[in-house]
């Protein structure tokens, strides 16, 4: 009997690594074997054409002394630091209204995220265009006010401006799940807090905001996430300027690699990121995350 | 018996035949660019009817964020052209230090085809320590486009020569955020250098290199580099020129002056052609210590072509090229498609060429041809142009910074970078 359930027990393992042996071999292939590939180049000098020649830790003492790397994780710094209160509240306010939308709301969430699945070169475009100092932004507020705002081509300007078109396109996105964290929240609770008397924002302080705890969790993962990511807005309206303050982890390795050639040097700035974003996260979901239960 | 006999020399007949007439096959990759693929496109076929024996296997570099991409990771995949074309001086730099690339001057004949395409004097720009690893294409001196009918019609007869003149004219038509004399800065990006300041000082020097490679150091803090710097930080202090523009702001009136290659003729032809009758041409601006006399240098848009070592071709490879470069039908036919002066010296005195110099605005291109300069050839040469953007352009728009501490800190980065 024993003996009958280990066989069973055997067998399901190896249907197990069999069902899953497409995936491994994937993973290994495309993610496994390009992680190695990256810790080696990141310890190489190579510049595509000639033979890489091992170089240590060096590229990673060079970052760290590299001023563009402190450039750049200001600008990060900045980024999250304009983007994820502000995403947080917009997407929040969104989806509380969309809550209580009777008819439509399913209307409604779905051209949200047609922001979401937009093609990032298509609107960068048509952003720099409306946005430009002879765009129609300008030409009303020149008309009207006699003023003109340097959207993308002000040091100060610039980061803020990228901020506004990534929030365009997240917001939608971020608020379903919003949306959907809302919508777990039993009504019992509510109903059970107008009983004692609980005022609007007190249920909205006292229920809804701990309750929607993982929805916030996820979110700043996600925003943190992109706030390392983010390459197509500054690549294709500022390039990374004025005065390189829309400068980005992802763009700097890109001109790293496949401008200046050096994609051993480029491939320890992606590790530096990677680690520097992780160890965010890593924090935020320590400070920031409970355990929601209904029950 | 006697069949099999018959059988086996035929066989023989027909192996022979086709070892004679082995075809072999050349990969070419060539600028993505529409009227460049005209030229191409009408050439290939005529070189495989005359050359029967060899195929050219003709594309596109593939698209990527520029043509230097394609090809690095083509080599690094080892899925290289045996030809590329799009390679400009600095690239061709990084490519003969990978000693990737044949020299030309391997061939017996490299000579001969300078002389019949008269390139003496245009190849010399190429030479990379006695040899020769490109053969140049077309050479595009950058000129200024002036809007002769708002010159008229704001009391200017002439289109500006010096600095002082564009301070002049932009007194008088600076309207902010409406209009402005003259775009003095090209942009933000790292190119964008050889069509302001590279091309200003080649202008302010009469052609002087701005970098020596061998010597490890840059010339841009001297006198002509402290000119052309403190042109561009008078123009932001004043309000004379602004960082953003809008689109096509010469045909838009936004400027009055603006740098462009010969590559913008047929976009402003087919867009704007009441704009393009009111075009006049100029070279770069000058200090106001330069002689009218004096011929004006510029900058050189030129790119060419290479034969990677890989091509296990190489007599085909180069029969090919020296089929396209030795006839000048091709390079009129190359005027022709893009409008860009194909690298040869003798561009106004053929009379092959002279209906399509009948236009004033081409014919002036040809006329600089011998007053442009290349790129310098280093293989750092996004590294340096990113130096002078970082360290010198963009701190002089925004007012950060004066001229001669600009020029020093870029000129300290630049020898840094060389020294590497």
């Amino acid at each position: 009997m024993k003996n009958g359930i280990r066989t069973l027990k055997r067998i399901e393992n190896i249907k197990g690594w069999l069902l899953s042996l497409p995936y491994w071999i994937f993973a290994s292939i495309f993610f496994g074997y390009a992680f190695i590939w990256l810790v080696l180049l990141a310890m190489s000098k190579w510049n595509f054409i000639t033979p890489r020649k091992m170089i240590w830790l060096k590229n990673f003492i060079h970052v760290f002394q590299d001023p563009m790397f402190w450039t750049v994780t200001w600008n990060t710094t900045r980024f999250m630091l304009y983007y994820i209160p502000s995403v947080l509240v917009l997407s929040l306010a969104l989806a509380i209204a969309l809550s209580k939308a009777k008819h439509f709301g399913a209307f409604f969430a779905m051209s949200f995220l047609v922001a979401n699945v937009s093609s990032g070169v298509a609107y960068s475009i048509v952003f720099s265009k409306i946005f430009s100092s002879t765009g129609p932004i300008n030409n009303f507020l020149y008309d009207t006010f006699g003023v003109v705002i340097p959207w993308f081509t002000d040091p100060t300007w610039a980061m803020l401006s990228i901020v506004i078109i990534v929030l365009w396109k997240f917001v939608g996105y971020y608020a379903l799940i919003f949306l959907a964290g809302l919508q777990a929240i039993p009504k019992e609770l509510y109903e059970a807090a107008d009983l004692d008397g609980a005022t609007k924002w007190t249920k909205f302080f006292r229920i809804t905001l701990p309750l929607l705890n993982p929805s916030f969790v996820m979110i700043i993962v996600l925003a943190i996430g992109l706030s390392f990511g983010i390459f197509t807005e500054p690549f294709m309206i500022t390039g990374g300027g004025p005065l390189n303050t829309t400068q980005t982890f992802m763009l700097t390795i890109y001109t790293t690699a496949f401008e200046k050639y050096k994609a051993g040097y480029a491939a320890a700035w992606s590790i530096v990121a990677a680690a520097m974003s992780f160890s965010i996260i890593w924090v935020s979901r320590k400070l920031i995350e409970r355990d929601v239960s209904f029950s | 018996m006697k069949r099999v006999g018959l059988l086996l020399v035929a066989i023989m007949l027909i192996v022979g035949i086709v070892g004679l007439s082995k075809v072999v096959t050349i990969t070419l990759w060539t600028a993505p660019n529409p009227n460049q693929n005209l030229f191409w496109k009408t050439l290939v076929p005529m070189f495989e009817k005359t050359h029967p024996n060899i195929k050219i296997k003709w594309s596109q570099i593939p698209a990527t964020g520029s043509s230097e991409e394609a090809i690095l990771t083509a080599i690094a995949s080892n899925r290289q052209p045996d030809i590329c074309t799009n390679i400009f001086n600095g690239f061709a730099a990084e490519l003969i230090e990978s000693n990737v690339v044949v020299p030309f001057d391997s061939f017996p004949d490299f000579n001969a085809l300078l002389k019949a395409r008269h390139m003496e004097k245009v190849i010399k720009g190429w030479e990379n320590n006695g040899h020769y690893y490109v053969i140049p294409i077309y050479v595009n001196p950058m000129m200024i486009w002036w809007r002769k009918d708002l010159l008229k019609a704001n009391g200017f007869n002439a289109p500006p020569r010096t600095y002082s003149d564009v301070y002049k004219l932009a007194e008088k038509v600076t309207i902010p955020h409406r209009r402005y004399a003259y775009r003095p800065v090209g942009g933000t990006k790292w190119w964008d250098r050889w069509f302001d300041f590279i091309m200003d000082y080649y202008a302010a020097s009469n052609g002087k290199p701005y970098l020596d490679v061998s010597r490890q150091m840059t010339f841009i803090n001297d006198k002509f580099g402290k000119e052309v710097a403190t042109f561009f930080y008078t123009m932001f202090k004043k309000g004379y020129a602004t960082t953003d523009y809008g689109r096509d702001p010469l045909e838009n009136g936004t400027v009055l002056g603006s740098v462009e290659g010969p590559w913008h003729i047929p976009y402003v032809k087919q867009h704007y052609p009441n704009v393009y009758k009111n075009i006049v041409v100029t070279p770069p601006l000058v200090p106001d210590d330069h002689s009218a006399n004096s011929p004006v240098y510029t900058y050189a848009d030129t790119k060419g072509l290479v034969m990677f070592k890989s091509c296990k071709n190489k007599e085909a490879a180069w029969e090919f090229i020296k089929w396209v470069f030795s006839d000048p039908s091709h390079d009129a036919l190359w005027v022709k498609l893009t409008n860009m002066p194909p690298a040869r010296g003798d561009l106004l005195s053929n009379p092959l060429f002279k209906p399509y110099f009948k236009d004033p605005i081409i014919a002036a291109y040809a006329k600089y041809v011998p007053y442009a300069v290349p790129t310098a050839p280093t293989s750092k040469t996004v590294d340096i142009q990113q130096a002078m953007t970082n360290d010198l352009i963009e701190p002089l728009e925004y007012l950060k910074t004066t001229p001669d501490k600009a020029l020093a800190k870029t000129a300290a980065e630049i020898n840094d970078i060389l020294s590497q």
